[in-house]
């Protein structure tokens, strides 16, 4: 098989135990480099991923209408972000529980709630807690940007990596609501008046809402735009 | 582009949109883009029955999960109980309605709507209802199934048990209820649910 950049590939594969098979692409035997679908005519059904011929408006399979690229998308994307960071600066600033213990009202901030986790003992805890609330949020909205800034500044990245990390981003996101469920159960069952009492504090609301804007932002994102411009640019990485 | 005429047998990945040509694949594997890595379509393992099965043990598992009390503390001489829609309830009480409408979605409703959307759609193919409106029906569910399973987010729950215990241990005694039995168990079907669910699969039964 000359001239296919499939060479290694399985090491990379990011999931789980099933077999990966490699497929070829339709160019393989050609002397072209990688055909895009928008070259064809071709498009994927943005809702049941049917393929379709892109002169038609509607999916034969689902009738959705189909669109070809999403060019907006990248604004969409980059304004959800940045108001989640500015959300995610606010969530670690300001306490996120408020806790009386014996009469003594204290606020807990993410960190300052990690760092008491520390003082106790409970090294593992305080590990689950760190990556869920602080390490995922702040890897998401880092790798977010650099994929929008690669994509709106065409940088040359190897996009292949890009890819990779978009994919760990869409699935770690989800962890960041350990945090809100623990909250809800411990203010829930700590409420025993001014000896004990658990109490949500403001950067909880920030905390749900950077949640949601960057699930938002990762959805929005027509990630086929990054891979026209490696076309147009023809670096194989 | 007469060569590509034969559609169904090219496809194309979603993530960069590169023509790939599709084969057949071996049972439990998947095909995986060449360029992005990105996961094309596996080979389909979906059988009717067992989802339906695993879809009415969720359900049944569902009840308990959610009504009996998942985490206990005794305090000085004083039982302290919460189950999981307690719990959303009370954050939302205290006017942190965002975080209460979060856990609330993401613990209850939203596993509760993928087993009835799975239920509802197993049911269709099963008893091939092929009259328009069920047909509709049909494509609403698998247009969003997508998202209802993105919000379903029971495993992370289950972790969350832990975490709360742990903490809370430096304050009082904690004890697990039956409801984090229950809720475990139906973190278990719905996984098993999920893997068995594969929704390329679900649409082919539209083409036919
Ligand atoms: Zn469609
Ligand atoms: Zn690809």
């Amino acid at each position: 098989m000359p001239n296919t950049p499939i060479s290694a590939t399985n090491n990379l594969s990011t999931t789980s135990e099933a077999t990966v098979v490699d497929c070829n692409d339709v160019t393989t035997t050609k002397t072209q480099p990688h055909l895009q679908g928008q070259k064809i005519g071709l498009c994927l059904c943005p809702v049941c991923r049917k393929l379709n011929l892109t002169s038609n408006n509607h999916c034969r399979r689902c009738f959705s209408q189909l669109s070809n690229r999403n060019y907006a998308s990248i604004q969409q994307s980059w304004a959800l972000l940045i108001t989640a960071t500015i959300l995610l600066v606010v969530a670690n600033i300001y306490p996120i529980t408020l806790l009386t213990n014996r009469g003594v009202v204290t606020n807990d901030t993410i960190f300052s709630g990690i760092s008491h986790l520390v003082q106790t003992g409970m090294f593992p805890i305080a590990i689950i807690v760190f990556t869920a609330s602080i390490l995922v949020p702040w890897l998401k909205i880092i790798g977010l940007a650099t994929y929008l800034t690669a994509i709106s500044f065409n940088l040359p990245v190897s996009k292949r990596k890009l890819m990779v990390g978009f994919h760990i981003i869409e699935w770690i996101g989800r962890w960041s609501m350990l945090d809100l469920f623990v909250i809800s159960l411990t203010v829930a069952l700590v409420n025993m008046g001014q000896l004990l009492d658990a109490k949500p504090a403001p950067a909880a609301t920030a905390f749900a809402l950077v949640i949601l804007l960057t699930q938002l932002a990762a959805k929005v994102l027509d990630t086929r735009l990054l891979w026209d411009r490696l076309e147009q640019s023809d670096d194989t990485n | 582009m007469h060569e590509f005429d034969d559609h169904d047998s090219i496809i194309l990945c979603h993530s960069c949109d590169l023509a790939v040509r599709k084969r057949a694949l071996p049972s439990s594997s998947r095909a995986i883009c060449p360029r992005c890595h990105t996961v094309l379509y596996d080979s389909p393992y979906c059988s009717i029955n067992g989802m339906l099965a695993l879809c009415i043990a969720a359900l049944i598992i569902f009840i308990p999960a959610n009504l009996l009390p998942v985490l206990e503390i005794h305090f000085l001489g004083s039982v302290r109980t919460t189950t999981v829609i307690q719990a959303a309830v009370t954050v939302w009480a205290e006017g942190y309605w965002v975080v209460g409408l979060a856990v609330m979605v993401a613990a209850v409703i939203a596993p509760g709507l993928l087993i009835l959307s799975i239920l509802t759609q197993v049911m269709i193919v099963k008893l091939k209802l092929h009259s328009s409106f069920w047909q509709r029906a049909y494509s609403t569910l698998l247009k969003n199934h997508g998202s209802i399973s993105q919000m379903t987010m029971l495993e992370i729950y289950v972790i969350s048990f832990l975490v709360s215990a742990f903490q809370l241990s430096d304050f009082s005694d904690v004890y697990f209820g039956m409801g984090t039995f229950s809720f475990t168990m139906l973190f278990v079907i719905i996984l098993f649910l999920q893997r068995e669910y594969n929704l390329e699969h679900m649409w082919s039964y539209v083409d036919a």
